[in-house]
């Protein structure tokens, strides 16, 4: 009796010894996946690419975590927990960051809007009081057709933000506001020029 | 018995613990590995050296794999070998593909930098020497969207997105080409008659050798010139038509016409509308001909009639060309040259007595 004990005891040690004795945090590792992936369908890896790189990195790093603890004889996933922890921390605070970007910028791409097309009016109405001056007509008819350009971008990037092309709208309406403005300082100078003779 | 197979099981996980703690963990490979993919994707390594810095990524996830592949099995059965070698070539993966997208984004800024001077050389070749022409609107359109385009080149540049600048780069350079290549032929086909035009202007100034006044119309520079002894007495700014290139041929086609004229009448203010005016005698001999087999061959409207009416006039100086195909010259040049020449006095009118490669500043076009 006392040797059929002993032996149950050495297999119950045996088999506890072979076994684990930690969970993987599937759920954590589920949980955390998915926060990573929805920083990314936020549009992290676009307007807060470095913030987005290092949540990468420490997902991945979590990943070996697990590895690391599995490998052991008596894993432990105390250490792994605590990185997806921080995973899903880091998700939410960089999603936060993506979305208050994307708002800044397209507060920025409007305004840019507005101001282009301010400057692309008040370029009309200097045309219109433009002197011919040396390069007369032609040269006036040259500027005009250089601002149709800078006004067609501007329903380019009012079609981009539409499409929620962000920095796409942000590149092209900084080279339109770049050619309004410097077709209203040319005007200016031109008028300028004309005022001092 | 029971001693005997307490030690046996004893001595079996000692030996079990023994083997596992002497095989080679992964962790330090995987983790260089993630550290050498995060340094190349810094330097945008997946932009640039897109091929190599994918099998880095596919090789370091195939490495995870297999480490979560091998935890599945017995412990004692474990081998991480190749998860090892998978790791190491991330490694190595990673840092030839940072290494080549340095490279390859240094050049590419170079060649975009390279290429904006290119584009710029050609849009001030279009400013120097096609922007006064009287182009279609097709080609004045392409000219202004490459500027636009080279403009958000130069942003994407500045903001290092170095493809994008060269996408845009691209586009700008197929639009002033398109505006270059149209103009250049424009003007080339125009100075065909360059040797024609040469010889008009020779034989206008040689006949003002004998003291006569001879008034040289020199349209592409837009001056008119008074000969006298061969030499020039005077210049005046001068304004055409909007066709002003193209030679007349009938009525309402806004052209100035080239050749030998003379002056047929003098208009006194109040008996033109443009301050004082010199009538030549267009359509001469020459333009009814050509306006004649024009006709005939179809090339002119059946309805159409040969023009008249062009004038050497005042109401100049407003720095464009918007006559109907006369000479528009400033009111006080206007009234100089009323004093200074007569009926009868010749008026040679050519597309410009410069040759091309003298009006193309040897720009190469």
């Amino acid at each position: 009796m006392k040797s059929k004990l002993i032996i149950a005891i050495a297999a119950m040690g045996v088999a506890v010894l072979f076994s684990s004795c930690a969970k993987v945090p599937q759920t954590e590792i589920d949980s955390a996946q998915a926060a990573v992936q929805e920083v990314k369908d936020s549009g992290a890896d676009l307007y807060v690419p470095e913030a987005y790189s290092a949540l990468v990195d420490s997902m991945k790093s979590a990943n070996e975590s697990v590895e690391v603890a599995k490998a052991k004889w008596f894993p432990n996933y105390s250490k792994a927990k605590e990185q997806l922890a921080v995973v899903s921390q880091m998700s939410t605070d960089i999603k936060a960051k993506a979305e208050t970007r994307k708002v800044e910028l397209k507060a920025e791409v409007e305004a840019m809007i507005v101001e282009v097309k301010a400057l692309v009016e008040e370029n009309k109405a200097l045309i219109a009081k433009a002197p011919r001056g040396k390069e007369g007509k032609a040269a006036l008819e040259a500027i005009s057709s250089d601002l149709a350009v800078a006004e067609t971008t501007v329903t380019e990037v009012e079609a981009l933000l539409a499409n929620g092309d962000l920095i796409g709208s942000n590149d092209k309406i900084k080279a339109a506001k770049e050619k309004a403005t410097s077709i209203k300082a040319e005007l200016e100078a031109a008028i300028a020029a004309k005022g001092g003779k | 018995m029971i001693i005997i197979l307490f030690s046996v099981v004893t001595i079996a996980i000692s030996i079990s613990v023994i083997i596992v703690s002497q095989k080679e963990l992964p962790t330090e490979d995987l983790k260089l590995a993630r550290e050498a993919l995060t340094i190349a994707k810094e330097a945008e390594a997946n932009i640039y050296s897109e091929k190599i810095y994918k099998e880095s990524v596919q090789m370091y996830d195939s490495a995870m794999v297999n480490w979560s592949r091998q935890n599945s099995r017995f412990i004692l059965f474990r081998n991480y070998d190749r998860i090892i070698n998978f790791a190491k070539s991330s490694k190595k993966k990673a840092e030839e593909a940072r290494e080549e997208s340095i490279k390859k984004s240094a050049n590419l800024s170079k060649d975009v930098q390279a290429a904006f001077v290119s584009l710029a050389k050609k849009i001030e070749l279009y400013n120097k020497l096609f922007k006064d022409l009287p182009l279609p609107k097709s080609v004045f359109d392409a000219h202004n969207k490459s500027k636009m385009f080279l403009s958000e080149s130069k942003i994407a540049h500045e903001s290092g997105k170095l493809k994008d600048a060269e996408v845009l780069f691209k586009k700008a350079e197929i639009y002033v080409n398109h505006a270059n290549v149209a103009a250049g032929k424009m003007l080339r086909d125009y100075f065909e008659d360059h040797s024609k035009w040469k010889n008009l202007a020779n034989d206008a100034i040689a006949a003002s050798r004998g003291g006569n006044k001879v008034i040289l119309v020199d349209k592409v520079a837009h001056l008119l010139y008074v000969y006298q002894s061969g030499k020039v007495i005077r210049t005046y700014d001068a304004e055409f038509g909007p066709n002003w290139m193209a030679h007349k041929e009938r009525t309402g086609d806004n052209a100035t016409p080239e050749g030998n004229y003379r002056i047929t009448k003098k208009k006194e203010r109040g008996n033109t509308i443009y301050h004082k005016a010199l009538l030549i005698d267009y359509p001469n001999a020459e333009d009814k001909v050509r306006f004649a087999e024009k006709k005939k061959k179809g090339l002119i409207s059946r309805s159409a009639g040969i023009g008249s009416l062009i004038e050497i006039h005042g109401h100049g100086g407003k720095g464009f060309n918007w006559t109907s195909g006369c000479v528009g010259l400033k009111n006080r040049d206007m009234d100089d040259l009323f004093r200074l020449v007569g009926n009868g006095t010749r008026v040679t009118i050519v597309g410009s007595i410069e040759p091309l490669s003298v009006i193309s500043e040897g720009l190469d076009f």
